[in-house]
């Protein structure tokens, strides 16, 4: 066995680096999911109480966008 | 024989296989890049979750407009 | 059940759906006793018993029930507790990690447990209610560690340019808020639905087919039961897989409102 120096003791708010990896691939998948339904939602608010028609989908698409974008802001770009 | 439903469904299940295939091809990419070089893991990884996110945004989209176009 | 009363007339078959689910025991409407309020008591008593009986007379060198009981636990404790919230604060929710992993799999398990054979994951009342516990428990964790404003100040990347500020912290927003929690019971729910729904598809459309089948089709009964044996060793994977999929989520959430940067 070797001799290896103990463990140095956790401090509060380290996290393994394994589990922020997990956590940021659950969490694109999350924003994945949430950007066209928040503004899908809000672009089908906006239709319902204007009339158009055209405001459903620009949100969907608008949403992914700044999803995709969130995402490679946060894990891609560095 | 008659058969009565909603084709927006046959479209959503159609419009499913592309990201899928696409998700995996990517994956499959990565894990080959990080088995042939574990040391490669750090910068593999960025660009394996940008082709992710531009793959799944399709299926998310398949998904989306099979709610839209039911109701 | 629907299919062992149509097959008391032999007439037609239904395919099952939805109305499957609801099977009321005791009384009827909103505050009737359910087979799965029944079933999830069930578990909850087996549950106690076995994990009192495994802890009971605690040696050092361990009996075959306290080997069994010390490993369900360290495999929580350690693969989902310490390897994932850090070994400097897991130590506090291993308890709600450990209560909810062997709940849903006991639970999971009972679709395929002979006399019992309903998941009661498959009524969205169950997992909602655990999803809103692990919501409930992140977002404590997230708001006593940065404070009020702090927390909602911590959920925006730095470096953003000021016109996106707004739309992004709407979308961190609303993923923290709700579709991280209805997806962790959405996940519960659709996989232990369709599963179930399968498996009575197979089972009691091959029962069908074999007794009240015209001639070729009894040879297709035979098929689809052993396509109901397949599914059923594939749907014990997916339960396990489930169980330790949501404890894992939950994990996961809990370590990122514990964890300083994002």
């Amino acid at each position: 066995m070797s001799q290896e120096p103990p463990a140095p003791r956790p401090r509060p708010g380290e996290v393994p680096t394994s589990t922020r990896e997990a956590d940021q691939a659950w969490r694109a998948f999350a924003y994945l999911l949430s950007g066209p339904l928040l503004y899908g939602g809000a672009g089908w608010l906006l239709d319902h109480w204007l009339g158009t028609s055209f405001l459903l989908p620009l949100g969907i698409v608008g949403g992914m966008a700044l999803s995709v974008y969130l995402i490679w802001f946060r894990y891609g770009s560095r | 024989m008659n058969m009565t439903g909603d084709i927006a469904i046959l479209g959503y299940g159609l419009s499913a296989i592309g990201p899928g295939v696409g998700v995996g091809l990517i994956f499959a990419a990565y894990i080959n890049g990080v088995a042939r070089q574990p040391e490669a893991r750090g910068m593999l990884q960025p660009i394996a979750f940008l082709g992710f996110a531009l793959a799944e945004a399709l299926a998310i989209f398949g998904l989306a407009l099979a709610f839209v176009f039911k109701g | 059940m629907s299919i062992v009363a149509l097959a008391a007339e032999g007439s037609t078959y239904e395919t099952p759906g939805v109305a499957d689910f609801w099977q009321p025991l005791i009384g009827s409407g909103a505050f009737a006793i359910t087979r799965a309020s029944i079933v999830i008591m069930l578990s909850v008593a087996i549950l106690s018993w076995l994990l009192l009986a495994g802890t009971k007379k605690l040696t050092v060198v361990p009996s075959k029930g306290q080997f069994a009981t010390e490993s369900a636990y360290g495999l929580v404790r350690n693969g989902l507790g310490r390897d994932i919230i850090g070994s400097h604060d897991f130590l506090k929710f291993v308890p709600l990690l450990f209560t909810m992993f062997v709940l849903i799999l006991l639970n999971n398990l009972f679709s395929v447990i002979p006399v019992v054979q309903f998941p009661t994951m498959s009524r969205i009342g169950f997992p909602a209610a655990l999803a809103l516990v692990v919501f409930a428990v992140y977002h404590a964790v997230g708001f006593r560690k940065h404070g009020f404003v702090g927390y909602f100040k911590s959920i925006i990347p730095a470096g953003l340019s000021i016109g996106l500020m707004i739309p992004i912290f709407l979308l961190e927003l609303i993923t923290d808020l709700f579709t991280r929690p209805v997806t962790l019971a959405l996940r519960l729910f659709g996989n232990m639905f369709a599963g179930h729904l399968l498996l009575v598809l197979f089972i009691g459309g091959g029962e069908y087919l074999l007794l009240h089948g015209a001639g070729g089709l009894k040879i297709a009964g035979v098929g689809a039961l052993g396509m109901g044996f397949v599914m059923t060793v594939f749907e014990i994977l997916v339960q396990v897989l489930q169980a330790y999929i949501f404890t894992l989520l939950a994990a996961l959430y809990i370590a990122g409102a514990v964890a300083d940067e994002h």
